[in-house]
């Protein structure tokens, strides 16, 4: 027992029992400052972006000095397959910068209250206000949108399928900021955290896969929805009313109340979404809610803020 | 409907949507109070009554009593309003106008649009990093979205940094760890959730400006288990009303000097 344990340890101790083809930011070696490798920006960016950002991996420089004996093993090294299509001293072929099937090894420290402060514009634009007046509101108020937008394009699809068939138009997520743009815009050479201090912003994780979509609740409901008339056209913080007071990104939540949305989805004499619901639900206690939920959020019991928004009393399922 | 529903918004705020049953079993026994603050103003006697938006407010744990000496640092700090800080660093008059179009306390708070950096309306200071920024990224449009990167310092969110910088001094003087600060919205609303029973004093640190004066709040109020006086919002102003329970103490803006 014990011999065989031995004999993996000196197994785990070769040199050639580590997995070159894996890049791991968190090993010691690999932490240094990150212009160290990373030239900011890349050599020949206009060719890969609209604006100067970092668009490829590092130059051979980057790895050479530690890693020469990885580099001169065998016709195949291991190792270029981190950046190389083709792991063949004839083939350059990079992949797609980042990797998009690599595991992710940084989260992003955001703090929304201060970007809010800075950027808070007190009041619309009065011509706007003016010359508009009978126009529906947009939605740029405390200028979220400056970052934020919305998906462009229908999201793809999760494995197995969307759930009930319902695919979210594009509109229901909110696409933007999703690369460097919307930072280094303001945070290029002189506003720190400067696009040279990369762990300003990215901070070392446990590697983790990203979500597709993000995750919701109510995926019925669309950013820039509200039916035809596209009533959704709220300020982005009477929804998100912990917002402003939020410090990072990092276990951030949407926090809206139900009243943001039964202000207008039930209400008297307006609509009762929320009570029709509900009633069709004491009937049938296997009634699926679905006016803003898929299934699997809809099959559950309805929480009690439902039955106390619309005045009814509580009951479960089973 | 309308007048259950003041009551009951407070409560449902403190419970987001799709919470479980089990989890709303928990709430009763979790900091789950809730103020609503409203922010309504007055910029002379003549002004309509409004929200006043985008404005950031503190809600300290403890009394007045209990916060004395944070309440004195607060009354004591030097003023200096936007445009004197502006004036002081050296803005053109046209930038001072450009920030005072949108309400902006920096540069970052509205686009540069194309007029404001050539022509009858440009702006000096823009014109300025905007032809250093177009020999630095090699086109227009960049140039102009990346703009401030090359508008000095001081001009760029140098008002914002100092005030923040008095803000982080004040609050080394106020229960660590145990402040929050929300931004209110258009209206002059903003939410302070998860608030455990207590007494609490209500502030924005550093004086607002409202017209030629500047308006500071400190009041105190409390939080109570299941507190139903929470129900309408605690509406703040500067001007006395039955309704108004946190009255600003106005001072005239301080020459620039």
């Amino acid at each position: 027992m014990k011999l065989g344990f031995y004999i993996l340890v000196l197994i785990w101790l070769q040199p050639g029992a580590v997995d070159y083809t894996k890049f791991s930011h968190s090993t010691p070696k690999h932490k240094s400052a990150c212009i160290t490798c990373h030239k900011i920006p890349t050599k020949d960016w206009t060719k890969a972006s609209a604006f100067p950002d970092i668009v490829d991996y590092p130059d051979h420089n980057a790895c050479v000095s530690c890693h020469r004996p990885q580099f001169f093993r065998g016709a195949r090294p291991p190792i270029c397959s981190v950046c190389h299509v083709k792991t063949s001293p004839r083939d350059e072929a990079r992949l797609a910068f980042r990797n998009p099937a690599s595991k992710l090894q940084f989260t992003i420290e955001f703090p929304h209250d201060r970007h809010q402060d800075v950027i808070a514009l007190r009041h619309a634009n009065p011509w706007r206000s003016r010359l508009l007046a009978h126009a529906a509101p947009q939605q740029n108020f405390n200028n979220c949108t400056i970052c934020h937008a919305p998906a462009a394009a229908v999201s793809t699809p999760p494995a197995g399928g969307w759930l009930d068939a319902y695919a979210p138009p594009a509109a229901t997520f909110k696409a933007a900021p999703s690369d460097h743009s919307s930072c280094f815009s303001c945070h290029w050479k002189s506003q720190e955290p400067v696009a040279t201090n990369c762990n300003g912003c990215h901070k070392l994780a446990t590697p983790y896969v990203a979500a597709a979509i993000p995750a919701r609740i109510s995926l019925k409901f669309m950013h820039d929805g509200g039916g035809e008339k596209k009533q959704h056209v709220a300020e982005c913080t009477t929804c998100h009313i912990n917002i402003t007071k939020s410090a990072t990104s990092r276990g951030l939540k949407p926090d809206v109340p139900i009243t943001a949305c039964t202000e207008c989805h039930n209400k008297d004499g307006l609509r009762q979404d929320l009570n029709t619901e509900l009633a069709a639900l004491d009937k049938n206690r296997a009634f699926t809610c679905v006016y803003c939920h898929t299934s699997n959020v809809g099959k559950l019991d309805a929480p009690a803020s439902h039955f106390l928004i619309a005045q009814r009393p509580q009951f479960k399922r089973r | 409907m309308n007048r259950l529903l003041l009551v009951l918004i407070p409560l449902l705020l403190t419970l987001p949507i799709g919470i479980s049953h089990s989890q709303t079993q928990d709430a009763t026994t979790r900091q789950s109070g809730v103020v609503r603050l409203r922010a309504r103003v007055k910029l002379s006697d003549s002004a309509p009554l409004r929200g006043l938006a985008r404005k950031r407010f503190f809600l300290i744990p403890g009394s007045l009593e209990q916060n004395r000496a944070l309440v004195e640092a607060i009354e004591r700090q030097p003023l200096v309003t936007r445009d004197c800080y502006y004036s002081k660093h050296g803005a053109s008059p046209a930038l001072i106008a450009w920030l005072k179009e949108a309400d902006c306390e920096s540069v970052y708070c509205r686009d540069v649009e194309q007029d404001y950096v050539a022509g009858p309306k440009a702006v000096p200071e823009f014109a300025t990093a905007f032809a250093a920024s177009e020999k630095e990224f090699g086109n227009a449009a960049t140039a102009r979205k990346w703009l401030t990167t090359n508008v000095p310092a001081n001009l760029r969110d140098g008002f914002y940094r100092d005030r923040k910088s008095v803000i982080d001094a004040l609050l080394k003087q106020a229960p660590a760890g145990a402040v929050q600060s929300v931004m209110t919205d258009r209206n002059g609303t903003a939410f302070f959730t998860d608030l455990a029973p207590g007494t609490y004093v209500i502030t924005n640190l550093i004086p607002t400006e409202l017209g030629q004066s500047l308006a500071t709040w400190n009041c105190e109020l409390q939080i109570k288990n299941d507190d139903l006086a929470a129900e309408k919002p605690y509406l703040i102003s500067n001007r006395k009303d039955r309704l108004v329970k946190c009255v600003a103490i106005e001072k005239p803006a301080p020459p620039c000097q």
